[in-house]
């Protein structure tokens, strides 16, 4: 497959090009409630090719082999209109050839089970729920995504890597007359399908909150001292921090890339901050990007202060900063943009005991139920929160969705706890989806944060 | 495809195809200058196979293997997916105007000179920085089934995204036009980008309570998701739907008409037939305030006794392939009924009160609930009847089944906006948490 990409782009004229083809195999197990809805693996296909002529960057995503000359003559053009409507031509950073296959070592390769097993345990998980009274239904879908990806450009690099996802997770709904409740639950990684064995305490807890929460009093909407538990935190650091370190959203906007300027201080001394897709074992895990960077550690925020960000070849040259490998496709039907691989704040020293004590009256909340974040802005939900008074859990509150402003969060981060979780789900569409996108943090405490009630 | 029907048909009882083939070419400006031009030739099937009460299902981009491709289905069928729905003999269809030829000579290049033209109208006009995603899709459907049905369609798009964007972020005053051919965007639209923008370009920072609250029709879809979700066949059947008991009955205020119409093809992308090739029709969710109908495709509708009313589409929330999806009941083409006041007076009525032009997190919260508690991106403060300036930090929160409840007044136009065509409305005492 390498010589005939290589073959394909051969006749392509321009300063630079590469092409992607990949694979994707998706396996689907949905249950709805205890009715099985959709069973099933299909392999989809394609191919990418992005061309850079006369400073000029385009790309194309196709389906059929016979559409390739028809896709080259296409970017060509689409390269030439853009050469001749930018000021400054579009350069990449220049990076090391690389001739590599990279296979993940998994544990338990999920190609080797068979379906009537991962639909016993999906069903198995599905179950747990819906044998509660007051449980009124759940959503439970296996997902397994094998993407087998074939990489070259005109440079030499030829890599061939997989990334293999598997998961189970889903929503539980509870009802009791009229109100209806729904946490997530979920478990996966990217690191084989032994991670989703023996979790039935994932969904049995998730099953008692969600029947817990039909009791639960909504929050009063006004400003509080807060605590966020790791898996709410890891989505703060994502939504509200982490895509403003994309280079690609700020590059164009001068109003961003002046508060964004290396060496700003932008957190709270106990604020640090990385993205490392190299970590083994975690969701976000991977060797190299889709224009063939390798991927690197990125300190991101440092005692606070703004050291890094993350790039593609093309944003590496405009800021005249390092390659961080971070340009990915969600599969062969996208161009790569910029995307955190795994962002996490780096643990501090104290137990959630003693950020408990410190917080004295404010609300402790939990886990997310999807963020999203629009420059400086951001709103995240969360899918149960508990009152803190003295110092002490005190009643369960539901409808918790907190918005905020970025610079303003960052410095009201007072405390952060020693107790890292990274996520084992992941879901970020940023145009793309991207379900390996892998965050975490530790308990911390965040002061004046603005909660919408009813 | 009639091969492969071929061979479907002999190892099930009933079969469908559905193709898809794409042409899209997407345009990106960025602080007045271009800055991508990104384009997709997408093709692919999708084969639904039934057999002895059961369903299979698979999809593939490049038909190379019949033979594998049903084995592919067949092997879902082990599963055990019920489906004991009929595929539907379609035909006499009304004829839709969905296609104009024109889009095939539009290039880049002229659509790079109208975002260049709209930039140079804009940018002297304004100091907020202006972003456009312009770009022309057509789409060829075709599906048949062994039924007898043969259906396809071909659709010609043209869009055109402006915004200004407020500094530090992504929040702007945005609207777009959709055509089927080409279209330069009016001066009216991008008046009203433009004065609205600039009659809010000063921060401001108003305290929180009750107020009136303008959903712009970029915002409404944060209301509309919570009423799609409970009007769906699937909510139903599932035990969903908090309004399930209420047909017939009045869930909102009388000025609501809200109905889903893929017949009406002076908008792009109409359609005679859905996914699953039942014929569409003009379909009332809501009438004067009084819940009309929930809507169904085929497998739902069978499940509870009810016809399909051609609402089976291979559409997912967060978009994706629609070969790789199968038919669920899907709003389409949904509209809200406009209303008789002007933007102008709708904004003149109001004596304190918020414009919420751009939303965050709407898809977080208790949606089964109806509920909504989003991030305001921005709004825009109203006293006494004039845009004062913009609000950030802030967020509005209610529950559609009392927010909808207390309408004041609907704008007298729709327009095309994420999720339907949507005219702004505007509503009495939602509540607006501000930091001061």
């Amino acid at each position: 497959m390498l010589d005939k990409l290589k073959s394909i782009i051969s006749k392509v004229d321009a300063n630079y090009s590469d092409i992607r083809y990949e694979t994707k195999k998706e396996t689907k197990i949905i249950f709805n409630g205890e009715e099985l809805n959709q069973i099933g693996s299909n392999i989809t296909d394609g191919y990418v090719i992005r061309i850079l002529k006369n400073g000029g960057l385009s790309s194309i995503a196709f389906t059929k082999e016979v559409d390739a000359e028809k896709a080259i003559s296409n970017a060509l053009e689409n390269a030439t209109l853009i050469a001749r409507n930018v000021e400054k031509p579009i350069e990449l950073a220049k990076t090391e050839v690389i001739k590599d296959t990279f296979l993940p070592e998994l544990k338990e390769d999920p190609r080797m089970i068979s379906i009537d097993e991962k639909l016993e345990i999906t069903q198995k998980y599905n179950g747990i729920p819906l044998k509660h009274n007051g449980i009124s239904t759940t959503t439970t879908q296996y997902l397994e995504v094998i993407r087998e990806k074939y990489y070259v450009n005109n440079e030499g690099s030829e890599i061939r890597e997989d990334l293999i996802t598997t998961r189970i997770f889903g929503t539980i709904i509870s009802k009791d007359g009229n109100l209806i409740q729904n946490v997530r639950a979920g478990v996966g990684g990217s690191n084989g399908f032994a991670l989703l064995r023996d979790k039935e305490e994932e969904f049995e807890k998730k099953t008692n909150i969600v029947l817990d929460l039909l009791k639960a009093n909504p929050v009063k909407g006004g400003v509080y001292n807060v605590i966020l538990n790791p898996s709410i935190a890891g989505v703060f650091t994502h939504e509200a921090f982490g895509h403003f370190s994309e280079a690609d959203l700020i590059e164009d906007s001068p109003t961003m890339r002046e508060k964004m300027q290396l060496g700003a201080k932008l957190g709270s001394d106990a604020l640090n901050i990385i993205d490392d897709p190299t970590t083994p074992d975690q969701l976000g895990f991977y060797k190299y990007d889709d224009e063939g960077v390798k991927a690197r550690s990125t300190k991101l925020l440092e005692y606070g202060v703004l050291v890094g960000r993350l790039h593609s070849r093309r944003t590496a040259a405009s800021f005249e900063e390092h390659l961080t490998g971070h340009c990915v496709a969600e599969d062969y039907r996208f161009a790569p943009i910029i995307r955190m691989g795994n962002i996490f704040i780096q643990p501090g020293r104290k137990t959630f005991e003693e950020l408990l004590a410190e917080l004295d009256d404010g609300l402790y909340i939990l886990d997310s139920k999807g963020g999203q974040t629009s420059g400086e802005n951001f709103t995240f939900g969360a899918q149960y929160a508990y009152i803190v008074k003295d110092g002490k859990l005190g009643k369960m509150i539901r409808d918790i969705n907190i918005s905020g402003n970025l610079y303003k969060t960052l410095q009201n981060i007072t405390l952060i706890g020693n107790d890292l979780d990274l996520c084992k789900i992941g879901g970020c569409g940023k145009g793309q989806l991207n379900i390996r996108s892998c965050h975490g943090a530790p308990h911390i405490i965040i002061k004046d944060v603005i909660i919408g009630g009813m | 495809m009639e091969k492969l029907m071929e061979i479907a048909k002999k190892v099930s009882d009933k079969v469908e195809i559905y193709s898809l083939e794409k042409t899209e070419n997407g345009i990106v400006f960025e602080n007045a200058k271009l800055k991508d031009i990104d384009s997709k030739l997408q093709s692919g099937f999708s084969l639904r196979i039934i057999k002895d009460g059961k369903l299979g299902f698979a999809f593939t981009k490049n038909l190379i293997d019949r033979e594998e491709f049903v084995q592919n289905a067949l092997d879902s069928l082990k599963g055990g997916v019920e489906a004991k729905f009929n595929l539907p003999l379609t035909k006499d269809l009304p004829k839709l105007q969905t296609y104009d030829p024109s889009i095939e000579t539009l290039t880049n290049t002229e659509i790079v000179d109208e975002c260049n033209r709209i930039c140079d109208i804009l940018s002297p006009k304004t100091n907020g920085q202006i972003n456009l995603y312009a770009g022309s899709e057509v789409d060829k459907i075709r599906l048949i089934n062994s039924n007898g049905t043969d259906l396809s369609t071909e659709s010609s798009f043209y869009y055109n995204y402006t915004s200004i964007m407020y500094p530090g972020g992504y929040s702007s005053i945005s609207r777009v036009v959709t055509y089927k051919h080409f279209e330069k965007t009016p001066d009216e639209c991008l008046n009203y980008i433009l004065n609205t923008y600039n009659q809010a370009s000063k921060e401001v920072t108003p305290k929180g309570g009750k107020m009136k609250v303008l959903f712009l029709p970029e915002t409404l879809y944060v209301l509309m998701w919570r009423l799609w979700f409970a009007t769906s066949g699937k909510s139903l059947y599932e035990k969903q739907s908090p309004i399930s008991e209420r047909l017939g009955k009045k869930i909102f205020d009388k000025k609501l008409t809200i109905y889903n119409n893929p017949l009406y093809d002076r908008m792009p992308g109409a359609r005679s037939f859905d996914d699953e090739g039942s014929p569409c029709q003009h379909f009332l969710i809501l009438e004067n305030g009084v819940l009309k109908n929930f809507y169904y495709d085929l497998n739902y509708s069978n499940k509870l006794n009810k016809k399909s009313t051609g609402h089976g589409f291979r559409s997912a929330a967060w978009g994706g392939d629609s070969i790789t999806i199968k038919p669920t009941p899907f709003l389409s083409h949904l509209y809200i009924k406009p209303g008789d006041k002007s933007f102008s007076e709708l904004v003149k009525s109001i004596d304190r009160g918020i414009i919420i032009a751009g939303a965050l997190g709407a898809h977080s919260g208790n949606i089964p609930n109806g509920d909504f508690s989003i991030g305001l991106n921005p709004a825009l403060y109203i006293e006494n009847g004039e845009i004062v300036g913009y609000v950030k930090d802030s967020m509005a929160a209610g529950n559609i089944y009392k927010v909808m409840k207390k309408v004041i007044a609907i704008e007298d136009t729709f327009y095309p906006a994420h999720s339907g065509t949507y005219p702004s409305i505007l509503f009495d005492n939602v509540s607006v948490s501000t930091k001061s």
